[in-house]
């Protein structure tokens, strides 16, 4: 049976980490006037602390994925 | 938090027993140990990469404790001995309960995430039991009406005769 007096099912499904929008890579600076990227040209908020337990979340989903062989 | 069962629970703290102790006597009144959320996510990382940890959760596991269970047990043990707030803690959950998937995977076992909900299957199954039980009985049945029946009760009737002392007789 679901449990829902368990805050981690509630606290695990809002994660979503599988819609967690993708970290670009970084652009170099070719020029001393570039202007530097941010990360929230991303769409991603890494001031936000649930963003960064996400991404780290996504990582462990990775190795886990990758023991499964279910990665892509 | 509306609670689920009807069965009286005998572990809840007396009335007032949080009175008892001195304000601050407990570690959860402290500051914590660690106060963001990224301290705590290297605490816990490195906490359940020793063996010690991987070896006991794995245990836990593989006896049939739900991931969810497990992860909400570790995270409050933590804030009951100061370690970080409660608040951190909801945070952290889904990183425990992730961490904990990975020891569960790499060690190969089969474990209960949690978050499944069971009870739907169980009662269909149920259901498609009884619905078979009683399939061959429902054939069999004759379910057309019966016409003579229905004939003989009213041909059946019967005169009541009045019965009263101030009722009229013929």
């Amino acid at each position: 049976m679901l449990d829902k007096s368990n805050p981690a099912v509630a606290a695990y499904l809002r994660m979503d980490i599988e819609n967690l929008p993708e970290d670009k890579p970084e652009e170099k600076n070719t020029g001393l006037l570039r202007k530097p990227s941010s990360a929230k040209s991303s769409g991603l908020d890494l001031n936000n602390p649930a963003v960064r337990v996400g991404k780290q979340m996504q990582v462990i989903r990775k190795y886990r994925n990758e023991i499964n062989g279910t990665s892509d | 938090m509306a609670l689920l069962t009807d069965e009286p629970i005998f572990d809840r703290p007396i009335p007032g027993q949080s009175l008892t102790a001195e304000l601050g006597g407990r570690p959860w009144q402290n500051p914590p140990q660690y106060s963001t959320i990224d301290e705590v996510m290297d605490f816990y990382m490195e906490r359940m990469s020793s063996e010690e940890f991987m070896l006991q959760a794995i245990d836990i596991l593989e006896m049939g404790v739900p991931v969810t269970t497990l992860a909400n047990t570790i995270q409050m043990a933590n804030v009951m001995e100061g370690v970080h707030t409660l608040d951190v803690s909801m945070l952290a959950l889904p990183l425990i309960m992730e961490m904990l998937m990975l020891l569960g995977d790499s060690a190969k076992i089969e474990y209960d995430t949690g978050l499944e909900d069971k009870n739907p299957k169980t009662r269909d199954t149920l259901l498609t039991k009884l619905a078979l039980q009683y399939q061959d009985v429902i054939d069999e049945a004759d379910l057309a009406p019966n016409v003579d029946d229905d004939e003989e009760d009213t041909q059946e009737e019967v005169k009541e005769e009045p019965s009263g002392l101030m009722s009229r007789r013929d």
